[in-house]
């Protein structure tokens, strides 16, 4: 099993936040470039937006990576809802400080007017909107005193559109927004992401039409497209080991790629 | 863990729904059919004689029922008057529709249906109207610019390229000449197809990538002569099907 065909591809769509899986494609890419110089202007918050499954776990990650190497940048991950808890990390992981006592705003804007650093200190929140409007208050007024600043993503939802809340409306200086991938993009996607990893046998196999049934059932979302990529290189490895003469090596099969929606529930039958 | 078999079976169950609406629209076809045709023979020994409608239009397009003695089985015998065809005949059509439009365009205000005449109209030709050409906005619905920008959404060929010069590995050969394929670019495809076969001569797509070129090349003599060459060593049915295609002027 461990040398199928089909087992090397199947690691490489596992669902796994890592900026060095970043997949360059054009319009991410412009992204990540009006992204990246967004954070050298002097704004103080950042907004990265859109639907689940566009990108913006991984472009946050990636540009934690990128940015790491020659400023202070902290990347908050898991949301921190306690307000204390929130503060307390933060003034350990960009000024070095962990008092002992219980940490409020105040304490936290006089820790960082103590403190003379060369470049304002990034925070990228992922998540934000697991946060309580009342940190979402005190983050705000934190990027204001420009203690720090703060790049963040949110899911846009239909039930209630984010941005037009108040406390973002008045204080985002930029905002970004992710759209769904087109299945041209997502073609290019899953063949980059095998070539990079020298699978060019795997890379051959699919199609305009394999492609265009992806898009269809993933919509264009990447987090789908990795789970169903998953599933299907998974389906892929059974057959290869226990019935072989039924893989078509110049094609993926439709029906596989269904038979994988199904497993991940794209498909409901 | 997947449970393959499990999972064919709700495939199977999966595809007959989506399937279902097809299959019931195409029942209620055929049903509606069946019906009608069943429903207008049924219908044939009960329907009256066959009335011998007479209208006698005025010139002027006035249609007016003469008043006509009814026959034994109370049926109406109408009689047509063909003066208004003869007009028609008489008279070429593009002068007349000027002056009396109204006779060829008024429906008859009767229900019963006119006997066909077997003469019929000569009406001018049809021409469709010229289509204009609208030029193609640029602009969205918001009034915003949507810029296309064509350099982008490709894979770095030239990377990939490199590589395949570093790695000479078939596969990635295959798939750059079936890149340059898919975008026209005839020569890159027949190179690169090339090579792949001199890596490896027993990939059946890459000989069939080199033959397609070739034919888009305008090299047709030496495609077809490549495919019965390696016919002979493969017995591949599918170049057989493109050589095949190729001779009958199928693929160009």
């Amino acid at each position: 099993m461990e040398n199928s065909l089909f087992s090397k591809p199947r690691e490489l769509f596992l669902d796994i936040v890592n900026p060095r899986d970043y997949v360059q494609i054009d319009s991410v890419s412009h992204m990540y470039q009006s992204l990246k110089s967004s954070v050298q202007k002097p704004l103080k918050m950042i907004l990265l937006y859109g639907r689940p499954g566009t990108g913006k776990s991984m472009l946050l990650h990636k540009l934690h990576h990128d940015l790491s190497k020659h400023q202070k940048v902290l990347m908050v991950s898991t949301p921190i809802v306690d307000e204390d808890d929130f503060l307390r990390v933060l003034a350990q992981n960009i000024f070095g400080h962990a008092p002992r006592e219980v940490m409020t705003l105040n304490r936290f804007l006089e820790i960082s007017s103590a403190l003379s650093l060369s470049s304002i200190p990034i925070v990228l929140l992922d998540e934000a909107q697991l946060y309580s409007p009342a940190l979402m208050e005190k983050i705000r007024l934190i990027s204001d005193a420009r203690a720090i600043k703060f790049v963040i993503t949110l899911h846009k939802t239909d039930q209630e559109d984010i941005i037009a809340k108040e406390h973002f409306q008045t204080r985002i200086w930029e905002s970004i927004e992710l759209q769904n991938a087109t299945a041209e993009e997502l073609k290019i996607y899953v063949q980059k992401k095998l070539l990079k990893s020298n699978c060019f046998d795997v890379a051959n196999m699919f199609n305009d039409k394999n492609m265009k049934l992806i898009a269809t059932l993933t919509k264009g979302n990447y987090r789908d497209t990795n789970k169903l990529l998953f599933s299907l290189f998974s389906l892929y490895c059974w057959y290869e080991e226990n019935n072989p003469t039924l893989i078509k090596y110049n094609a993926i099969k439709p029906k596989w790629i269904e038979m994988a929606a199904i497993h991940t529930g794209l498909i409901h039958a | 863990m997947l449970d393959i078999k499990k999972l064919e079976r709700r495939w199977l169950k999966y595809k007959l729904k989506s399937y279902a609406p097809y299959f019931i629209v195409l029942i209620v076809i055929i049903t509606s059919l069946i019906g009608s045709l069943i429903w207008l023979n049924t219908k044939k020994p009960i329907q009256p004689p066959i009335m011998t409608n007479k209208l006698n239009i005025p010139p002027k397009n006035t249609t007016q029922k003469t008043p006509m003695p009814l026959n034994d089985q109370n049926t109406t015998v109408l009689e047509p008057s063909m003066e208004f065809v003869q007009s028609f005949q008489n008279t070429p059509i593009q002068e007349d529709a000027s002056k009396s439009p109204a006779v060829l365009s008024k429906k008859p205000v009767h229900t019963q249906s006119l006997p066909s005449t077997p003469k019929t109209l000569n009406m001018p030709e049809y021409t469709s109207p010229p289509i204009i050409p609208t030029a193609v906005k640029s602009t969205n619905r918001d009034g915003s610019l949507s810029i296309n920008r064509n350099n982008e959404n490709k894979l770095d060929i030239n990377d990939l390229q490199s590589r395949f010069k570093e790695t000479s590995n078939a596969n990635l050969g295959l798939f750059i000449a079936r890149y340059y394929y898919d975008h026209g670019n005839y020569d890159e495809a027949y190179n690169y197809a090339l090579k792949t076969n001199n890596i490896n001569n027993r990939i059946d797509e890459s000989w069939i990538l080199f033959a397609k070129s070739l034919v888009k090349l305008g090299r047709t003599d030496q495609a077809k002569k490549t495919l019965q060459l390696y016919i002979t060593q493969s017995n591949s049915e599918t170049a057989r099907g493109l050589l095949d295609a190729i001779e009958r002027g199928n693929f160009k």
